[in-house]
């Protein structure tokens, strides 16, 4: 039995432990720790221009596809001898873990790089390594493999400017596969020169000889706009919001782009110090806290809270597309993946100092905010309407899409428009009957509630927001107002089903008022047809005929009734009919009676539609007083 | 009959009055010919549009009438017109107008007939709503169930319906706007006042027509003894019109019937004015106080339409320890009472009426809100807020239309009629009832007599007739041997073989006797009554009298009529406590009022904000925001939010452009700013206070405040009309003798005599203050008064400066101006801390001139 004492401890000494375990610094050796390598050092370069030392970045990647050199024009990193370690300072930065001159915050307000590992260990994990200097005068070189180095730090020659170079070989010991992906370091330069307003990035591509710059004056903003571009996402409103702070006293930054869209989802893209945090963190909570409270307090203050739906926080962000950007200085992060932010008060401070900002930028850009709570309201709407929807089906177009349809309809089972009725019917009594009763293949039921929105005394936004009416353009689907197509109507035709009582008359007109306002294409391609149900119930003996007119009714009695007891009914309601009978007197094509509605004199019909419809009674009273004589059989 | 024609005059006077009235065209007439069961409706030809002409019926036995699916076509306005046209008279004659007669809606008459023909008696057990709602619904009224419960339920509500008609038992619901409960738990039977509405009508009194499906028959009217439509009133919207009918009194209303029979009898004629003198005006159910004078009052009544103002009534209670209580008794007719305390808790929450300290709902029974008011307070000042602000005073617009019987005894022709009309329908009506009912019972007797004169011819053959009988083959045989043998007919016969063996006993024949000369008596007696009209008059006089006796004595009116005179009127303003105080304006642009605000730099800001402006003023007076683009908003001061916190964005004020922003407020309390109105007779000269505002091009313009002390719309007022591109920088108040000093990005510098500066009388865009070079703009300006006040610049190398009258030339306008430094430009102007509004002299806050 082996002992186990303190001989078995092994302690690692200088970058060791790096070469053993590289999944703790660099988070694995796959493909994303060999760029990680590339973002340490390139975050290097980086905290120097953000902190105003360093214009311009060059970033090449050489010939063998495998090793890359980053280059800026800051200070250089220090080449004079360490006090404690009596080493030059850059061989201690780059051979030493938790060497760095970003922990004082003297010569860096904030930056990317804060364990003071970063380079030491892209050096560890390198099998060359080679430090290039200019700094007060002269160009100093440093080479170093896995980490050693090679040789002193050298001279070689005079040389104006100032800036670090680093060109390294990752090591194929320790990494799989060595090659860098240009695609991933191109996407990464981008970002940087957005979040880095005025930085000039250049990428060297030495395998396809091509070199790229990357420079953006607008910063963010450009930013968002590309963003957009690429997911296609429409805007619902012009103009981003735009906040940039500066506070100089806790060396904290924060910049925010904003924008709602069209598209569904939230897309925000986040950096703490110009490293993106994927996993979100206290900032990004920060960030929901503020806005939420600040579009809430714009809402309550406005009095726009929607009726009849409460609005969510994920309705508040959908849609919306983002950049969140921080620079604080003492990040904490997750791991040193760095893709979560920890610390507590950067919550506190980005909500602090959104929501005050966002709610100003909203109160003076009323236009704006409107479009906002729109869209907010839309898609509470919408989150509502698709719960309520769960029940809903969905049918095949012609075009292969699948789209929403209404609840209720009974949709026919053919999926050409061609040859296929749209029976609208009054209340779900009569819409059971004729429900049962149909083709199914051909003939499409949808029943509407009780009486429809007046809609010529209705805004176009009351009529949307009408339950039945909007039900009814989902079951067309041609749309209306400016957007009507007709090509895109879902049946050959569109047939007025009421009762041929009083309020089935009214709602008959009701509904021939909706259509002739708002798609009134509908009637001048012929598509609306008012079926005719019978009038009449005729019980002779134990038999029940219906009888759509008076010539109907006497040729029905002549012929059955002789001598027999008849009852007649004016009819009441579809509900009255056994499915049956309703397919043989209404629905069958081979039997029934259809109306087409048709409009000759364009005048004419929208003079009698606002007389009838319209807000105006007394031209109703007058209408009533005038045609009194003329009114048929009343209901009673 | 001379009476009778003297009341068909007078009805064909009304008629051609009321069309005028009702604006109804010549020749509209609601008669209709066909009734429902007469089926031989056709359609006229002339209005094809809703008949199948033209399609041949395909004749197939099993088709139903084929079309191939195609049909006829239909033009979209005759198609809507004709349904439309069915669909409005059928809500006007049968859904939504009462008729005069009996003042019912055919729902209401069809639940008050089937609970009648189910002897649901104000003496019968309660039986359950939903089982009355279901017959009616199954015998009469194929609506909805829930229409039929709530018009059940609203005639059985005693603060809705003057004379309830059913009798509730459970909860009908409340004044409080509490929804009765469910159909299934509430009990109902009809009230004793309907015995008078449906007592006569078995007797044959009105015409019945069949239901809707021609099972059973429903009367068209109820044989009403009550004139219903102006006791109960009623409510109802159908189509192009419209009916509300307020409740009235029942003894008033009965008097002046009484009233107007006995002028016609002696041939006289009440007009609608003369009435008034019986029926003072509504008797609303929930009481309160009408406040219309007698002669509002009769307009209204001959009018059919007109306001009537009704207000609550209000008791003073005693003071106790500070406070003041004064109850309120009764509310306005369909006021929510739960809802009325609402929106008083309300004025006193939001402190709109500081006296008023508190509202509490103390009633129990009766209707009793108590409101606590500051013992000093002035009880009439806060009444009258309240009457003005919540529904403690209310309207009900009177709209005398209802349905007027027509020739067609089913339908009835929509009209608004005056007073006089109402209750000369009513008495027609009554006299119409008696009459068939006279005629109905004299019918009887006639019978009864003719068969208690057979009785009396055969009763001495008795004998013999037994024995016929007892050797005939049946019923049919003995009949026929009966009538050979005796002077008999069939009917009479027929009651001698249906005689009960007890009759044939010795005294029987004195009881026919007896009985026959009572009924000969009364047939004479009606007959004479039928043959005088004058003696039915009297014969309705009696019974209108009976019911007021019964119904009319024991109700007295609850609503008290009291116009009220010399009432103090007050004016907006009075109701505003004038009080100082401090308005503070962020940069921001949000706004807020306190009582005082002591140091502006201390107030609660948002981050990133800061304050613009700090200054006092009348919650009476106005005060004045300008916006860089050139609109001025104004509001008065107590409408702005008084917090402590933030305040409130001046976007919820007032609509905002998108981009604009406030750079300059003031208050126009005439204390705090000056005198800031023009002399009327030489309105082209500034006042002695006026302002002055400077634009980013260098133009500058001085103009009036007078036109900003009313309060704007959100829009705001225009000010200064502005070039592409330019933006207000500071608007500032100035008396004319100030020095303008202003500075440009570029470091110049122009000092002028504001009155060299244009008073414009309109909006404007002022005159050129500073010429500007390329691409340079106004950083800020400001007017001094004394040669040390200076204008504040930073420079772009951080350093101060002031710039002074004193130290700087002063120039004319339009000048390029002075450069500051040799280079280098200005950065920014440093705006003086704005400091705590300085006292105002003048100590009453109620002083400031507006």
């Amino acid at each position: 039995m082996t002992k186990y004492t303190a001989k078995d401890i092994t302690v690692l000494q200088g970058l060791e432990p790096v070469r053993k375990r590289p999944g703790m610094y660099i988070g694995g050796v796959s493909s994303h720790g060999l760029h990680h390598l590339v973002w340490e050092i390139l975050d290097n370069s980086v905290d120097e221009a953000m902190n105003g030392h360093a214009g311009s970045i060059k970033v090449t990647l050489h010939a063998d596809g495998s090793s890359l050199t980053v280059s800026d024009d800051g200070r250089g990193i220090p080449v004079d001898r360490h006090p404690r370690a009596k080493k030059p300072a850059i061989e201690v930065i780059l051979t030493t873990l938790h060497a760095g001159g970003k922990f004082d915050g003297q010569n860096y307000k904030t930056a990317g790089g804060l364990h003071g590992v970063g380079a030491s260990v892209v050096n560890a994990l390198s099998s060359s390594l080679i430090a290039t200097v200019k700094r007060d005068g002269y160009v100093h070189e440093m080479k170093f493999k896995a980490g050693k180095p090679i040789g002193k730090l050298k001279k070689l020659g005079r040389g104006g400017g100032s800036g670090t170079s680093i060109r390294f070989h990752p090591d194929p010991k320790i990494f799989p596969k060595t090659k860098f992906n240009i695609d991933v370091i191109r996407e990464r330069l981008e970002t940087t020169s957005y979040l880095h307003r005025g930085l000039r990035i250049t990428l060297n591509d030495e395998i396809a000889k091509t070199k790229q710059f990357f420079q953006h004056e607008e910063g963010l903003a450009a930013y968002l706009a590309s963003i957009l571009t690429d997911r296609r996402a429409k805007p619902a409103h012009d103009k981003p919001f735009i906040l940039e702070r500066d506070s100089d006293d806790a060396g904290t930054r924060l910049q925010i782009v904003l924008q709602w869209t069209e598209s569904t989802d939230e897309h925000l893209r986040s950096y703490v110090n110009g490293i993106p945090t994927a996993s979100g963190g206290s900032h990004e909570n920060g960030f929901r806290a503020g806005l939420g409270k600040a579009v809430r307090n714009y809402v309550e203050t406005h009095k726009l809270t929607p009726k009849g739906v409460s609005v969510t926080s994920e309705d508040l962000r959908e849609g919306l597309t983002g950049v969140l950007s921080v620079f604080i200085k003492e990040p904490q992060f997750q791991g040193q993946t760095k893709d979560r932010l920890n610390n507590p008060e950067v919550q506190q401070y980005v909500d602090a100092t959104l929501r005050p900002a966002l709610e100003l930028w909203l109160n003076h850009n009323r236009s704006i905010a409107e479009a906002i709570v729109a869209r907010i309201i839309l898609a509470a709407r919408a989150r509502e309407a698709s719960r309520a929807a769960s029940a809903a089906i969905t049918r095949k177009t012609a075009t292969k899409g699948r789209l929403m349809l209404p609840g209720k309809l009974s949709d026919c089972t053919q999926t050409r428009a061609a040859g296929t009725e749209l029976f609208i019917v009054e209340g779900d009594s009569a819409g059971g009957s004729a429900k049962q009763g149909r083709d199914r293949a051909r003939q499409a039921v949808l029943p509407l509630r009780g009486k429809v929105l007046n809609t010529e005394q209705a805004s176009l936004a009351k009529v949307l927001e009408n339950k039945e009416l909007a039900d009814l353009v989902q079951a067309l689907g041609c749309g209306l107002g400016k957007s009507f197509d007709l090509e895109r109507l879902r049946y050959q035709s569109v047939i007025l089903l009421a009762d041929a009582d009083a309020d089935g008359h009214h709602i008959t007109t009701l509904l021939l008022t909706f259509i002739y306002r708002h798609m009134p294409e509908l009637i001048r391609a012929g598509c609306i047809y008012i079926a005719q149900p019978p009038l009449y119930r005729l019980d002779v003996g134990k038999q029940t005929h219906w009888a759509a007119d008076e010539r109907d009714k006497s040729r029905i009695l002549s012929k059955y009734a002789k001598g027999k007891k008849v009852e007649i009914t004016r009819f009441k309601g579809l509900g009255e009919m056994m499915p049956k009978t309703l397919w043989q007197t209404t629905l069958n094509p081979k039997t029934r009676r259809l109306q087409r509605v048709c409009i000759s004199d364009a005048l004419q019909a929208d003079r009698v539609i606002s007389e009838l419809m319209g807000k105006d009674p007394q031209a109703r009273f007058n209408f009533i007083m005038e045609r009194a004589e003329e009114a048929e059989e009343l209901d009673v | 009959m001379a009476k009778k024609t003297s009341a068909k005059k007078s009805a064909g006077k009304k008629k051609t009055k009321t069309s005028k009235a009702s604006k109804a065209p010549k020749g509209a007439s609601f008669s209709r010919r066909n009734s429902k069961l007469d089926l031989q409706a056709t359609v006229e030809p002339s209005q094809g549009q809703l008949a199948f002409d033209g399609v041949p019926s395909s004749g197939t036995e099993d088709s139903f009438f084929g079309d191939g699916g195609n049909g006829s076509v239909v033009e979209l306005h005759e198609a809507a017109q004709a349904r439309y046209l069915n669909y409005a008279l059928s809500v006007i004659t049968s859904r939504a107008l009462p008729d005069v007669r009996d003042g019912l809606k055919p729902v209401q008459r069809r639940i008050l007939y089937t609970m009648w023909r189910q002897n649901l008696t104000a003496d019968t057990k309660f039986r359950k709503c939903a089982k009355v709602v279901g017959d009616v619904m199954g015998s009469f009224h194929p609506h909805g169930d829930a229409a039929i419960y709530d018009a059940l339920v609203r005639v059985a509500q005693p603060f809705l319906t003057r004379l309830p008609l059913v009798q509730g038992s459970g909860n009908f619901g409340s004044l409080d706007g509490d929804p009765p409960a469910a159909m299934r738990y509430t009990e109902c039977r009809l009230a004793r006042a309907c015995d008078e509405i449906l007592g006569e009508i078995g007797q044959r009194t009105v015409h019945f027509r069949p239901n809707y499906d021609a099972t059973k028959s429903e009367p068209i009217v109820l044989p009403s003894k009550i004139p219903n439509l102006l006791v109960n009133g009623a409510t109802g919207i159908a189509v192009g019109m419209a009916t509300n009918i307020p409740p009235h009194n029942l003894d008033e209303i009965m008097t002046a019937l009484i009233k107007m029979l006995d002028a016609q009898l002696s041939d006289r004629e009440l007009s609608t004015r003369q009435l008034c003198r019986w029926v003072q005006g509504p008797d609303f159910p929930t009481g309160g106080q009408i406040l219309n004078d007698a002669e509002e009052l009769k307009q209204i009544y001959e009018r059919g339409s007109g306001a009537i103002r009704l207000r609550a009534t209000v008791e003073s209670g005693k003071i106790k320890r500070g406070t003041k209580f004064l109850y309120i008794t009764s509310i306005p007719y369909m006021v929510n009472k739960a809802q009325l305390v609402q929106r008083i808790a309300e004025v006193v929450l939001s402190r709109q009426m500081p006296p008023l300290l508190d509202v509490k709902d103390i009633s129990t029974d009766d209707v009793r809100i108590q409101l606590s008011l500051k013992a000093e307070a002035d009880e009439h000042k806060v009444m009258a807020y309240l009457y003005k602000n919540t529904p403690l005073q209310s309207n009900f617009n009177v709209n005398l239309t209802c349905l007027v019987p027509t020739e067609n005894p089913e339908v009835g022709r929509p009209e608004r009629i005056e007073l006089s009309e109402v209750l000369w329908h009513f008495l027609h009506f009554r006299m119409e009832v008696v009459t068939r009912r006279l005629e109905n019972e004299l019918e009887g007797i006639s019978k009864r007599i003719h068969i208690l004169n057979g009785l009396e011819t055969v009763f001495d053959g008795l004998d013999q007739i037994l024995r016929i009988v007892r050797r005939s083959e049946g019923k049919a045989d003995a009949a026929k041997k009966i009538m050979a043998r005796f002077p008999l007919d069939a009917e009479q016969t027929d009651a001698i073989l249906e005689l009960k063996l007890y009759r044939l006993a010795k005294l029987e024949i004195l009881i026919v006797r007896r009985e026959l000369t009572e009924r000969r008596k009364r047939a004479t007696e009606i007959r004479r009554f039928l043959k005088k009209e004058e003696l039915r008059w009297k014969l309705v006089r009696q019974e209108l009298l009976e019911t007021q006796t019964r119904y009319g004595k024991t109700d007295s009116r609850r609503t008290r009529i009291e116009a009220v005179k010399n009432e103090p009127a007050f004016t907006a303003d009075d109701f505003i406590v004038a009080e100082d105080n401090h308005v503070l304006v962020t940069t921001d642009g949000w706004l807020k009022r306190q009582r005082e605000i002591k140091d502006p730099s201390r107030t609660r800001l948002r981050e990133g904000d800061s304050v613009m402006a700090c200054f006092a003023g009348s919650t009476r007076a106005s005060c004045v925001f300008f916006s860089n683009f050139g609109y001025a908003y104004s509001s008065r001061i107590i409408d702005l939010p008084a917090t402590t916190g933030y305040g409130v964005p001046i976007q919820k004020l007032f609509n905002l452009r998108d981009g604009e922003r406030l750079v300059s407020s003031f208050s126009l309390d005439t204390r705090v700013t000056g005198n800031i109105f023009a002399d009327e007779t030489r309105p082209d000269y500034a006042p002695e206070t006026h302002a002055i505002a400077v634009t980013s091009d260098g133009y500058s313009l001085r103009f009036g405040l007078e036109t900003f002390v009313e309060p704007s719309i959100r829009n705001g007022r225009r000010f200064a009309r502005l070039g592409t591109g330019a933006e207000i920088f500071g608007v500032e108040p100035i008396h004319g003798d100030e020095t303008i000093i202003v500075a440009t990005a570029k470091a110049r510098v122009l000092l002028c005599a504001a009155e060299e500066i244009n008073y414009l009388e309109g909006t404007g865009r002022g005159l050129i203050l500073i010429k500007l070079g390329k691409d340079d703009r106004v950083l800020g300006f400001v007017a001094a008064t004394t040669g040390q006040d200076g204008l504040s610049v930073v420079t772009s190398r951080g350093a101060k400066k002031t710039i002074s009258a004193e130290r700087y030339e002063v120039t004319s306008r339009a000048g390029r101006g002075r450069p500051l430094l040799k280079n280098g430009e200005l950065t920014e102007i440093l705006r003086p801390e704005v400091s705590a509004p300085a006292s105002i002299d003048s100590a009453d806050p109620a002083e400031t001139i507006h």
